[in-house]
């Protein structure tokens, strides 16, 4: 008896093994974890895939304030100097590699990247009726993103075929910009080959956002290859001859009631809707963590607007810039104090920005209530204007202009076009040609777009740079330097002079 | 799976039928006493070779029913020498001779006990005496300094888990030690639920050769808690003990009153070109010293009654205790730990060869706790808020209690508000124990099936209600005259948590002698080991009246679309298969050898992965057992050494999951869109990495040790050297940020090294009849070096907004080192900063920073290792006096070399400062001392950048525990047949010399968060006084 026990035992231990092995495998799916398998399955799939391509773009939310505070256009202020410290240092032209600031947009935009490649990578598992629009979309927010970091940082590592897994990391150089532009251009001519001129949800990329977008990045490129402005007037031309139009009232663009409207190319989309974000990732939700920042700090009273941070405030050098009946100064420029003169039914009291305090603030984006839910900092509603009409009218002036053969009646032609909206009649337009031209276009880019972030990428990219900009170091500054995090791990070479 | 619990089961049932047999038996009685022919009560007789037996009763007799064939009994008892009786026909007579030294102890080890003369490996030990005298409220208090080897870094928050360390930092992925209590596996966390005066021992297994049989459990050491149990034959004895005592804060932080705060406010402003804030200091004073209105002097009282005895077939242990401990950061009402425990612990022999124990302890555990160790912390809130603002609110017109500050608008809270703004509870209902079956069939051996479980139910809330901080501040969700904001709700949530964790174990262990001199000792099993977890939680808007009193999801009317109502859930389970088995020999007590190996299996790794092998192997020579040793010095001496492996997986099953949802809090993968105005667009995208090469973290540990014990056993030293070799580290590397943003894999990333020494010098003097002296010192060291890291480093250590990181991880390093810029001094004038490498916005007055790769400029670079926040050694001092009634116990812990890093600075223009600025540069020659540079609102030289500026000594010495005791022992007492009675009076904390010159230099947390003091819970002095009797 007691023999047969022990032989049980022994023979109970050794079954154990085999079947036991099972108690041990795992399977995510009893965790309700949905994986990379069952993916890719639907065209239904591919579309949420797609979707998520276009998230990042909220969350470079950063990058249209940046291109003012590291411009003349606007100071970084904030509560003291160590607050939005890489804000401050942008604006002081201290810039270190380490940076939060800097180290978001990197990340994100190859996030975007990783995430249109994955839809690359995945591309023949199934067939379905819209997966060429499917791609052309991924292929416009890859170019998109391809664009924001080559202005940021000049040559960037450069991947196209496929999602980056663990065992890539450490991998990539630097790839030069020349190539990455090529990469840009190639993404965007086969984006424009297949995009629709309309779509039925506004934001999805259009074929007008592409070409517009290519527009602009062949003007990047112009002042290293004329050749391009040449490129650059014709593709824009096929958007001025589309459906845009000037908003007659320039102030209603950046009212929640003129998203999306006839000036609109392209516009990054933020919404107030659920879910609501909260402080655990602030900026990588569906609101506008940028307008937050540039509120009156403490307002109060009657008027539309809602308190803020008191960042990225327009300078006065700014301001001054602006004609007196230029009806685009008060739409761009909110001085708080004449304005609660002004309005004294408001009863408003505010608190003076406690740091480089101009008495300015960024009236396009600046915070209004009834335009945030939740956690109101991050939840505002207001769309990032990344392309309009006008822009595209300035651009196709500028390349209209400076091409081989200017064309010069063109470029006057548009760029008059933006300035008689702006002062209501023909009495302002230019009649300059030549070298007097193209400073008159630029002097109205940084009017007509100044707070929407094009001012230090547009005076980097005409040379001007030095010269507007005080502490800006040429042969340094023309790039931002790459996220020490990068260069530490990666290995990285840093740019000149950081 | 289920087949093979149908197997057994069988096989059990089986094992029942066997042992209903009858065998015959005939009585023995006998009387035990000590060498003065005192009576020795409470002394085990057994059976020898079986577990079959009794024990004495107060006279020290006994009686027992043993099988015919029986021949001689065992005897023992604590602190006296086993003894072996020939069962004669007569009362049997058996004397006892005290133990010489503690070397004829059992300790318990995995799967079995072993006799310390016969352990070749390296345990520390903890006895119910110490326990039981020191009354911690968490067991891992009473290992502090008391347990060489081991490290505790004790929180003050009350009930909180501290940081454990046994041997070093091993494994990035966590450092808390397995803890099995009876037998079954537990994590530190329970360890809050165990009361003192369950416990009879804690054992720390620290080398391989004892932790390995616990494979890829052991990785981090093990602590074995043993509860009390009953004993056989015994009559009832009870025992009270209670105890009630003050806490109260211990230091003070120096910060400024009113008229300094103004005057640095003052020149801060107009350095940066303001105007006077202040304009007139002398209204101001002394102002609100802060941490006077959060520091609460707080009870804390603990009782406990047990009972535990038995007949000749039953024993049993029960007891019934309560402990309640109030925080002193906010007094009770807002920080407290409560705890009500119940315990039987009953073991019933079935029959002469099968014993059933079942263990079963339940307890309920209530708490609420406050925001502390954050900068938005109610400490960081006290240390950074306004000193001007009075403490309550005199406008009637203005909502709150508690008074504004104007000068305060963002991020810092007036503490009292705060912490009146605190509601959360919660409670915590467990039940734990294990079932456990023997069965003896032959001499010697056991066959054991133990089901040790425990089941975790947690139910809590919190309540967010509507604030108001004052007019500005953009924290406030009430306006001034207390009508909500637009868009502001209060907010209730709710969560409701269950685990259930079980260990099935099945092992045989048997031992045999030959010769009389060949001693084995063998033990074989197998376990299967689930975790599980799940909860659900929900939240909604608008609990009516703003009140904690209708703070509950039922009376909350919210109805906003999805943010009104908010809800939740989790669920996970981690399951493990092992094999194991252990072979013991000695040769005639001499030359010890002991194998021990295991198979693990986990499911957290990929198919390719799912077992792993661990062997551990030790090697021992009791030198004073040998013939030829013959010293009258030395009464004891014992030379060791162990080789072996052990694990770690701590790390979740790698896959690459997929997020479609449209914003994933924490972790900032959302994949959701929103075009115009449509409803939001879920998206879809790669959440997480996979790592398919994802495997074991190996530790391969090397101990060499000896005991010695020298002048009649009085004097005894064990003195341990390790060595631990960690490859294939677990962790989250950081990878090139081109990767995205996903999740990062756990990866098998580098290796670690650490060495140290452990000491335990044990001293035991009667000096003249009565007195009696018992000291011990404990040394501990323990040097961790990252050798390599495939992947680059790993930062943590966040503090501060705007958030910076002060820890690494990274090779040539001890782990989580602090990291940051060196300072050099103040620049004295503008020729100094020209001559010093660039450095940009510098002025006179500002820190000089070390350029530490002299590449002329001051940049991210140059930041480099600025301290270490663990220590370089501890140590323990205990002191025990005995004359005759009284008794006499301090107890020391020292820490040295441990840095700690100051973080509870806001620095802010209007934020409160600390009194070092009061010595600031004013000019030059004023001062060069970097920690003190000018002050100005504007800090263009970013001087609160991470540096040394912020880093301290937090090296320590602590008198933990001070205790004057008296035993009273009179006639009296017989009558009422109280047996003991001891009274005392007792100071934890009584005093701390440090030259860190916050609260207290013990700051636990994660290996990233050690030692940064975000305005961490300090621990409290505790003046009590309690009373144990036993009748």
């Amino acid at each position: 008896m007691k023999n047969r026990l022990y032989i049980a035992v022994g023979l109970a231990l050794m079954a154990a093994t085999p079947s036991c092995s099972k108690f041990i495998d795992y399977s995510p799916r009893e965790d309700y974890q949905i994986t990379a398998d069952d993916y890719f399955k639907t065209a239904d799939d591919y579309q949420k895939m797609l979707v998520g391509v276009y998230s990042p773009l909220q969350w470079l939310w950063a990058v249209p304030v940046i291109g003012d505070v590291a411009s003349d256009n606007s100071v970084s202020g904030g509560e003291n100097a160590t607050d939005v410290l890489g804000l401050q240092q942008m604006d002081d032209y201290t810039t270190i590699p380490v940076n939060s600031y800097l180290t978001e947009i990197w990340r994100t935009c190859y996030e975007g990247i990783n995430r249109a490649n994955y839809l690359e990578e995945n591309k023949n598992k199934l067939e379905f009726a819209a997966k060429d629009q499917v791609y052309a979309q991924a292929y416009f927010l890859r170019a998109y993103y391809y664009f924001e970091l080559v202005r940021f940082f000049g040559d960037v590592p450069l991947f196209t075929e496929r999602r980056l897994g663990v065992g890539d990391s450490k991998s990539l150089g630097r790839t030069p910009k020349a190539e990455v532009y090529a990469q840009i251009e190639t993404d965007l001519r086969t984006a424009i080959a297949t995009l629709p001129t309309t779509v039925n949800e506004p934001g999805r990329a259009t074929k007008y956002a592409a070409q517009a977008l290519l527009g602009k990045v062949l003007l990047y490129q112009g002042s290293t290859n004329p050749a391009k402005f040449d490129e650059a007037a014709t593709v824009l031309e096929e958007v001025i001859n589309g459906p845009f139009s000037l908003l007659p009232n320039f102030g209603n663009i950046f009212l929640a009631s003129g998203e999306n409207g006839p000036e609109s190319v392209f516009e990054i989309q933020y919404s107030n809707n659920n879910p609501f974000y909260d402080w655990s990732n602030p900026g990588r939700g569906q609101g506008n963590f940028a307008v937050q920042h540039h509120g009156v700090r403490n307002l109060t009273g009657g008027s539309p607007y809602a308190q803020g941070w008191s960042v990225n405030l327009p300078t006065q050098e700014l301001a001054n810039a602006f004609d007196t009946d230029d009806t685009r100064k008060n739409v761009t420029i909110l001085d708080i104090e004449a304005y609660s003169a002004a309005n004294p039914q408001f009863n408003i009291t505010y608190l003076v920005a406690p740091y480089k305090n101009t008495g300015l603030y960024n009236h396009k984006y600046h915070p209004r209530k009834g335009e945030t839910s939740g956690q109101i900092e991050l939840n505002y509603l207001n769309n990032n204007r990344v392309i309009r009409f006008a822009d595209v009218l300035l651009m196709a002036a500028e390349a209209n202009n400076r091409k081989a053969s200017p064309n010069t009646a063109k470029a006057q032609d548009y760029l008059n076009r933006v300035r008689q909206r702006a002062f209501g009649d023909n009495d302002h337009n230019i009649t300059a040609t030549g070298a007097a031209l193209t400073e008159a276009i630029w002097n109205e880019r940084r009017l007509e777009l100044a707070m929407e972030g094009d001012r230090f990428f547009d005076l980097v990219r005409t040379g001007r740079a030095a010269q507007e900009i005080t502490g800006f170091v040429t042969g340094k500054h023309e790039v931002f330097p790459i996220p020490q995090e990068e260069v530490d791990v990666s290995e990285l070479p840093q740019n000149p002079g950081y | 799976m289920k087949k093979v619990l149908r197997r057994v089961l069988l096989l059990w049932v089986g094992l029942l039928l066997a042992v209903f047999g009858f065998s015959q038996t005939k009585p023995v009685t006998g009387r035990v006493t000590d060498d003065k022919g005192n009576p020795v009560p409470n002394a085990s007789v057994l059976v020898k070779g079986s577990t079959q037996g009794t024990s004495t009763d107060e006279n020290g007799n006994f009686t027992l029913e043993v099988p015919a064939s029986a021949t001689t009994l065992t005897v023992s008892s604590l602190n006296f020498t086993e003894q072996e009786v020939r069962i004669t026909g007569s009362i049997l007579s058996v004397t006892l001779m005290p133990k010489s030294g503690q070397m004829d102890e059992v300790v318990v080890v995995g799967y079995g006990t072993q006799k310390v003369t016969k352990i070749s490996g390296a345990i520390a030990t903890v006895k119910e005496k110490e326990i039981e005298k020191l009354r911690p409220v968490r067991a891992e208090d009473a290992i502090q300094g008391r347990a060489s080897g081991v490290t505790v870094i004790s929180p003050g928050t009350p009930g909180a888990k501290p940081t454990v360390l046994i041997r070093g930092i091993p494994s990035y992925t966590g450092t808390d030690p397995v803890v099995i209590v009876d037998g079954s596996i537990q994590t530190l966390d329970d360890l809050n639920s165990i009361p003192p005066a369950d416990i009879e021992s804690i054992n720390v297994l620290k080398d391989a050769a004892t932790t390995s049989i616990y494979g890829v459990k052991g990785g981090n050491g093990v602590i074995l808690v043993t509860t009390k149990s009953g004993r056989r034959n015994q009559k009832t004895e009870f025992a009270y003990n209670g105890n009630y005592g003050i806490q109260e804060v211990f230091s003070k932080i120096g910060v400024l009153n009113a008229t300094e705060y103004g005057a640095i406010v003052n020149e801060g402003s107009v350095a940066s070109g303001g105007d006077l804030i202040f304009p007139d200091l002398s209204v101001l004073g002394k102002g609100t010293d802060w941490q006077d209105q959060i520091f609460k002097r707080a009870p804390i009282q603990s009782h406990a009654l047990t009972a535990r005895g038995g007949s000749e077939k039953l024993t049993y242990f029960l007891s019934g205790s309560f402990l309640n401990q109030d925080g002193i950061v906010g007094g009770g009402d807002k920080s407290f730990f409560r705890r009500i425990n119940a315990t039987s612990n009953i073991t019933y022999n079935l029959s002469s060869k099968l014993k059933f124990t079942a263990n079963t302890s339940f307890v309920n555990i209530r708490g609420s706790g406050v925001p502390e160790n954050s900068i938005n912390g109610v400490i960081s809130n006290a240390l950074n808020f306004d000193p001007t603002t009075p403490i309550f609110n005199t406008n009637p017109n203005v909502y709150g209690r508690y008074a504004t500050s104007p000068n305060i608008l963002s991020e810092i809270f007036n503490p009292l508000t705060q912490l009146a703004d605190t509601y959360n509870k919660s409670n915590t209902n467990k039940l734990y124990g294990k079932l456990e079956l023997t069965y003896s069939p032959i001499k010697n051996l056991n066959l054991t099936s133990r089901y040790g479980y425990t089941y975790t139910n947690v139910v809590g809330k919190n309540f967010f209600p509507l604030a108001f901080y004052g007019a500005g501040h953009i924290n406030s969700t009430l306006n001034a005259d207390g009508t909500p904001r637009p868009g502001a709700h209060n907010s209730v949530s709710e969560y409701k948590n269950t685990y259930y964790n079980y260990t099935w174990e099945n092992f045989a262990s048997y031992n045999w002698q030959l010769n009389d001199v060949h001693n084995f000792d063998a033990v074989v099993g197998m376990s299967v080991a689930k975790i599980t977890g799940n909860g659900l939680d929900a939240s909604r808007q608008d609990v009516p009246f703003n009140s904690w009193e209708f703070a509950d999801i039922s009376a909350a009317t919210g109805q906003a679309v999805n943010n009104g109502l908010g809800a939740g859930s989790f669920q996970y389970e981690r399951r493990n298969l092992s094999y194991f088995g252990r072979l013991n020999y000695d040769y005639d007590n001499k030359y010890l050898v002991s194998f021990t190996a295991r198979r693990d299996g986990s499911y957290a790794f990929g198919p390719d992965n799912k077992f792993a092998n661990f062997y551990a192997g030790s090697l021992g020579w009791v030198v004073s057992n040998e013939a030829f040793f013959n010293s009258n010095l030395i009464n004891h001496l014992k030379i060791r050494g162990s080789y072996g492996v052990t694990g770690n997986e701590n790390v979740s099953p790698q896959f690459q999951r997929i997020s479609n949802v449209v914003y994933s809090y924490g972790l900032g993968q959302n994949a959701g869109y929103t075009f115009g105005e449509n409803a939001t667009s879920i998206g879809a995208t790669i959440a997480s990495f996979r790592n398919d090469a994802l495997g074991w973290e190996k530790q391969v540990q090397q101990n060499y040790g000896f005991d010695i014990a020298i002048l009649n056993n009085k004097l005894s030293l064990s003195a341990d050297y390790y060595q631990k070799n960690i490859s294939g580290l677990l962790f989250n590397p950081t990878l090139s940020l081109y990767l995205g943003t996903a999740a990062l894999p756990t990866a098998n990333i580098g290796t670690t090294r650490t060495n140290g020494i452990d000491l335990n010098l044990n001293y035991n003097e009667t000096i003249g009849k009565n007195f009696k002296i018992n000291t011990y010192v404990n040394f501990t060291t323990a040097k961790n070096e990252v050798t390599e890291t495939n992947n680059g480093l790993i930062a943590g250590g966040n503090y501060g907004i705007p958030g910076q990181q002060v820890t690494r991880f990274e090779k040539g390093f001890t782990p989580g080192y602090f990291f940051g810029y060196k300072t050099n001094g103040l620049f004295q004038n503008q020729a100094e900063v020209d001559a010093h490498s660039a450095q940009p916005g510098a002025q006179p007055g500002d820190i000089r920073f070390m350029d530490m790769n002299k590449d002329g400029q001051i940049n991210a670079d140059d930041r480099t290792q600025i301290g270490d926040p663990f220590p370089d050694f501890t140590m323990g001092w205990g002191l025990n006096l005995e004359y005759k009634g009284f008794d006499f116990t301090t107890f020391v812990y020292a820490s040295v070399g441990n840095d700690i890093y100051r973080a509870y600075e806001r620095n802010l223009a209007m934020t409160n400062k600390f009194r070092g600025v009061l010595g600031r540069w004013t000019g030059e020659g004023s001062t060069n001392d970097a920690r003190y540079p000018r002050y100005s609102f504007v800090d263009g030289n970013n001087n609160t950048r991470a540096s040394d500026r912020y880093v301290e000594d937090g090296s320590f010495i602590k008198i933990k525990d001070l205790q004057l005791g008296y035993t009273i022992n009179s006639n009296w007492m017989k009558r009422i047949k109280v047996n003991r009675i001891r009274v005392y009076a007792q100071i934890k904390n009584a005093l701390t010399f440090t030259k860190y010159s916050g609260y207290d230099p013990e700051i636990s947390g994660g290996i990233f968060d050690t030692g940064i003091d975000r305005g961490v819970y300090p621990q409290a002095r505790t003046w009590s006084a309690g009373i144990d009797v036993k009748f």
